[in-house]
């Protein structure tokens, strides 16, 4: 190989790139010094910027079958469809421990009391794959709504909820008349299956609830067993539903983990107007047909009124 | 930081960048049908770590890198890659010679071209396409293609080169089989 020849190889790489407009100014110099001796580089370079020129069409020159309208359409459509798939959650802390709140474009998804933030994304990335992304922004709201909520600042939680994570139709409707009960209000399992038309299925109630993606929104908290034990919550969170309870005026016995319903007023099931414990044979009447209060204001709150024969407002419950 | 999805809606990066990804990809995969899913497939993973990206993050260029990468999976079975790139060298052979008479200059310069750039290696193809049809600059190349600015130059240099020779050759083809 000739000295000559190893430099027009070596020289190559800045003739593309001076070509290109993109060489230093050294390389450049080194090219034109090059090239003003050198034919055959000159030739070279001068088919390089003719490529240049060729290549800058091909920006603008059509592409045989690159029409992108199809999976432009396609792809919308996807979007829209992973989009309504798609939820946001944050693990945040609350005064009942550790919560993880999800939500989608319908509504709240999950409220979940964990103890290791590890397990709680593993727990949603299985149920939810790819589909769920951690961003705290877009639940916050949802979270201060709900310590107002658990601070006592309020009573409701207007949320739209997104029921993707009951297991079945049964748990829809469980869920659905669980969500009825009105704040500061409780009833039986027995009373749920009832509602739901179920009358036997006392049990499958419970598992359903025992199961309940979202709770405190869907309040299955106010929801005890016939004999007035609370039973449990959210795995072995049995003080969790007793603080709940509590927050919403309803006297547990703190020790026993139950309620005492010669301590609560009564609303007979299909009646509006509430009683003292011992009005008529209310007390011979099983759970299932009653809810009970902790207090008259929140039965007043959705809109029922003092028995007029035992007049729980002349002579209030002292608990 | 979190991207807030009412301002800055993800339809509007859709609108903005779809034609142009999906036309890098016709070239990065040598078919318009695995384009069109891939290109979906860029937006699809977009569309779920967008909220994520940071505000001042270069769209394009990000998007541009993941297509790449799920261009560089797509090609990862070697047998694929085989396939592809023997169609594209039978593409060169059946239709090099025998363009229709009349077709804008420009544009059957650009179709020899886009059938020597098939037959490149996977990086130099992809590097050549960001860099002389998308102009992307070389940082954001070499993270595309998971090497250096200064290699990612390499690759685009490289093609040049091959470019050149391959256009001398499709010539010599041209006005052999002329009569």
């Amino acid at each position: 190989m000739s000295p000559e020849n190893l430099t027009c190889r070596e020289i190559e790489p800045d003739l593309v790139a001076v070509a290109a407009g993109e060489a230093g100014t050294s390389a450049a110099r080194g090219v034109e010094r090059h090239v003003a001796v050198c034919r055959g580089c000159r030739d070279e370079l001068a088919r390089y910027r003719v490529l240049e020129g060729m290549v800058a069409d091909l920006r603008r020159a059509p592409m045989a079958g690159a029409d992108p309208t199809l999976a432009r359409a396609e792809l919308e459509s996807r979007l829209v469809d992973i989009r309504s798939r798609m939820v946001a959650y944050g693990i945040f802390p609350s005064p009942l421990g550790k919560l993880l709140i999800a939500r989608s474009e319908l509504g709240v998804s999950m409220v979940r009391y964990i103890d290791s933030e590890r397990a709680a994304r593993s727990y949603l990335a299985r149920l939810a794959g790819d589909e769920a992304m951690e961003d705290k922004s877009a639940v916050e709201a949802t979270y201060r709504e709900l310590l107002d909520y658990l601070g006592a600042r309020s009573t409701r939680l207007g949320w739209p909820l997104d029921l993707r994570w009951a297991g079945s139709d049964f748990q829809r409707r469980v869920l659905a008349a669980t969500a009825q009960l009105p704040y500061g209000a409780i009833t039986s399992y027995a009373g749920i299956a009832r509602r739901i038309g179920e009358p036997a299925s006392v049990r499958a109630v419970a598992q359903a609830l025992r199961h309940n993606p979202i709770p405190i929104a869907i309040p299955c908290h106010r929801v005890i067993g016939s004999s007035g034990d609370l039973t449990g919550y959210a795995g072995s969170r049995i003080g969790l539903k007793e603080q709940l309870l509590s927050l919403e005026g309803v006297p547990v016995g703190l020790r026993a983990h139950r309620i005492d319903r010669d301590n609560m007023y009564v609303l007979y099931e299909g009646y509006t107007e509430y009683c003292l414990p011992t009005c008529g044979t209310l007390s011979q009447e099983p759970m299932s047909q009653l809810t009970l209060f902790g207090s008259r204001r929140h039965a007043e709150a959705v809109g029922f009124t003092p028995c007029s024969s035992c007049r729980p407002d002349l002579h209030p419950l002292t608990v | 930081m979190v991207r807030d999805m009412t301002e800055d809606p993800f339809e509007t990066v859709v609108a903005a960048h779809h034609a142009e990804i999906h036309r890098y990809l016709v070239r990065a995969t040598s078919g318009p049908g695995d384009a069109d899913d891939l290109s979906q497939e860029t937006f699809v993973r977009a569309y779920k770590a967008y909220r994520t990206l940071p505000p001042d993050a270069n769209v394009r260029a990000w998007l541009f890198a993941i297509a790449t990468n799920l261009c560089r999976n797509h090609f990862r079975s070697e047998g694929r890659r085989r396939l592809a790139m023997a169609a594209a060298a039978a593409g060169a052979s059946e239709r090099g010679p025998s363009w229709p008479e009349g077709e804008a200059i420009a544009n059957q310069q650009s179709a020899r071209i886009d059938l020597i750039v098939a037959a490149l290696p996977f990086k130099q193809r992809l590097a050549f396409t960001l860099r002389k049809v998308h102009e992307l600059d070389y940082e954001a190349i070499g993270k595309s293609l998971e090497c250096s600015g200064e290699s990612a130059r390499a690759h685009v240099f490289q093609a040049l080169r091959k470019i050149r020779r391959g256009l001398d050759d499709l010539d010599v083809v041209h006005t052999e089989r002329q009569p």
